[in-house]
């Protein structure tokens, strides 16, 4: 099962023949993707020979760990919780920091086919602009600033609260770079108002939606199980929340591409996630269920979903209920 | 290096079906520590009794959750109807809080069975090598191989005599042979050398090993030689357990040894680009 699905170059092959019409790739802003699947940050992407997995299991595209700096341990366990309805995590942007991971990034450039998107961390605009030259001098297709991480102190969600810290910093990293730019928001922050703002001051595209900040007890422990007691909140619950506000993006900014992000377990659900506007769907805490089987399952789910009902290219359901 | 056909070989039969969708264990499970024994000056055994019961295989691994202290990965060192058995080396913060603080009677919380454990197989003529703390998930196994009707011989290394544990639990089950470095129990030598000296004589279906990654490579260079099947244990720093925030990939393959192992086919370490400064073993005696 495992090598049969390696072997297969696209992934966007149903078992009928007549599926070989079916075009499954898409687009954001200058990054062109076999499929709309893309491995979320935060998920296995901190060194080359785990994304180059990723991208043998399927994957349109992938973006890396939030990358900071200086490496960083994390937190102590538990880091990480399966809750049933979803999962709780405060990992704490473990990642090998920006040297370190340069050095993985040119080796995936070389072997890798599919577009990179980088995730970048900094509670400092020059921490920003220092990780964003980095990644980019080793070959990043794409850059993804972090501006929703809930459980990082400096990082992340307060960076991304300042409005006028984040436009700065869009602006800088446009001018500084050509690669395409994404911001990854969070429920609150996907107010139309402020991300208005951020798309004047040269933003390419959206990420959304980030995990939710929350928590978890254990009353048989009576304690918080995370050691950092409040985490970001994934999986299957958040999902309907993530609709929504890809809806509302897609809604007013119909041009700028949206990574549709938050709990896509099937087929069915990153449909739904298309259908509301995105142009591509975050791939990240389905992995626990189902493992990296994930990027094949949707892609061939899609597939045999526009076969069902007539369409020939996904781009036709791109905000497709926005069009009734 | 990391092409699929290679990474794919080196997945066992079990782990080549892990793309399906399975059961996965990750609630916390309470239970109560019922036993302790101390081993050796550095290493203790207890015994807990969960509040359910699991399916725990030979080889898999729970991450056991100390609340307020941390949460480490621990192989089963055996296992049967809700009663588990750690071995636990005193190696940092979690495993010295544990052997100071932890009662009997206290309460515990185990996630798991997690990850991939080892080939189980029937009538096979078996090797088992541990070294040191290495030991604790071959005990489990060399348990149900026997019930498997296997013939199974087991050896067992350690630095001095002081370090040597479970040899009388091993000896119940299987053939074993223990060594130390200073000679002052058993073989005078490492268990590669005892090793070497056996496999002049026999030859098995399969050997099983787990410890220090250096003696695994060795291990495994000895019995590829004799084209001998060897599955190993390997150890990485285990965050999320569930094969998704990747702080335990194997470089430079990309495999995960929370989810594609922890047992992996031993040519796995051939690949390996640095053998792991994991050393629950060293850092053991240290303290």
């Amino acid at each position: 099962m495992y090598k049969e699905l390696r072997n297969l170059n696209y992934f966007c092959r149903v078992d009928s023949p007549e599926n070989l019409s079916i075009d499954l790739s898409v687009s954001l802003s200058n990054l062109s993707l076999r499929n709309p699947t893309i491995l979320a940050s935060g998920i296995l992407g901190s060194s080359y020979s785990l994304l180059k997995r990723v991208e043998d299991a399927g994957a349109g595209a992938l973006t890396t760990k939030t990358i900071t700096k200086n490496p960083r341990e994390g937190y102590a366990n538990p880091v990480f919780v399966d809750l049933g309805y979803g999962y709780l995590n405060a990992i704490g942007l473990r990642n090998p920091g920006a040297d370190n991971f340069s050095k993985e990034l040119s080796k995936a450039k070389k072997n890798i086919q599919i577009p990179i998107i980088t995730s970048i961390g900094g509670n400092s605009m020059e921490e920003f602009i220092y990780v964003a030259e980095r990644m980019v001098e080793s070959g990043s297709d794409a850059l993804e600033i972090n501006l929703s991480c809930p459980h990082v102190e400096g990082y992340g969600l307060d960076v991304g609260s300042d409005i006028k810290l984040t436009q700065q910093i869009i602006k800088q990293l446009k001018s500084t770079s050509s690669k395409p730019l994404f911001a990854k928001f969070s429920l609150h922050q996907s107010r139309i108002d402020i991300l208005e703002k951020y798309i004047d001051a040269g933003l390419d595209g959206i990420s959304a939606i980030n995990t939710v900040k929350a928590l978890a007890i254990n009353i048989k422990a009576l304690s918080p199980i995370l050691s950092n007691i409040v985490g970001g909140l994934s999986g299957p619950c958040i999902k309907p929340i993530a609709l929504a506000v890809v809806y509302e993006i897609y809604r007013e900014f119909p041009d700028i591409p949206i990574i549709g992000v938050g709990g896509i377990q099937s087929p069915e659900d990153a449909v739904e996630m298309v259908l509301a506007g995105a142009s591509a769907v975050g791939i990240g805490s389905a992995i626990v269920r189902k493992d990296l089987g994930i990027f094949v399952e949707i892609t061939r789910g899609i597939g045999r979903f526009m076969l069902d009902n007539g369409f020939k290219s996904i781009r036709e359901l791109i905000g497709y209920i926005h069009r009734r | 290096m990391n092409d699929e056909s290679s990474t794919n070989k080196l997945l066992n039969d079990e782990a080549g079906s892990i793309q399906l969708p399975r059961r996965i264990q990750s609630k916390y499970i309470p239970g109560e520590v019922y036993s302790i024994r101390q081993l050796t000056p550095s290493v203790k055994e207890y015994t807990v009794e969960l509040e359910e019961e699991i399916s725990a295989n030979p080889g898999q691994f729970a991450m056991l959750w100390i609340p307020n202290i941390g949460e480490i990965p621990l192989s089963f060192a055996d296992y049967s109807t809700r009663t588990v058995k750690f071995i636990i080396c005193r190696v940092g913060l979690v495993t010295t809080y544990m052997h100071r603080n932890i009662i009997v009677g206290s309460r515990v919380f185990l996630r798991g069975p997690l990850g991939n454990g080892f080939t189980l197989c029937s009538l096979k003529n078996c090797l088992l090598i541990g070294g040191g703390c290495g030991l604790a998930p071959l005990y489990y196994l060399g348990r149900v191989l026997s019930m498997k009707s296997c013939r199974l011989k087991t050896l067992l290394g350690f630095k001095n005599s002081s370090d040597v544990f479970y040899v009388s639990e091993f000896s119940e089950i299987s053939d074993t042979y223990v060594s130390t470095e200073d000679g002052e129990e058993g073989f005078k030598g490492t268990v590669v050398d005892m090793l070497e000296n056996i496999l002049r004589e026999e030859t098995f279906d399969i050997v099983y090993v787990c410890g220090r990654e250096q003696m695994l490579m060795k291990v495994v260079r000895e019995c590829l030689a004799k084209s001998m099947k060897t599955e190993v244990s390997l150890e990485r720093t285990i965050k999320c357990g569930l094969g998704v925030c990747g702080s335990c990939s194997v470089e430079p393959v990309g495999l995960r040894v929370c989810r594609d192992g922890p047992v992996f086919d031993g040519r796995l370490l051939l690949q390996l680009e640095n053998l792991s400064k994991n050393d629950r073993e060293e850092i053991c005696i240290k303290n």
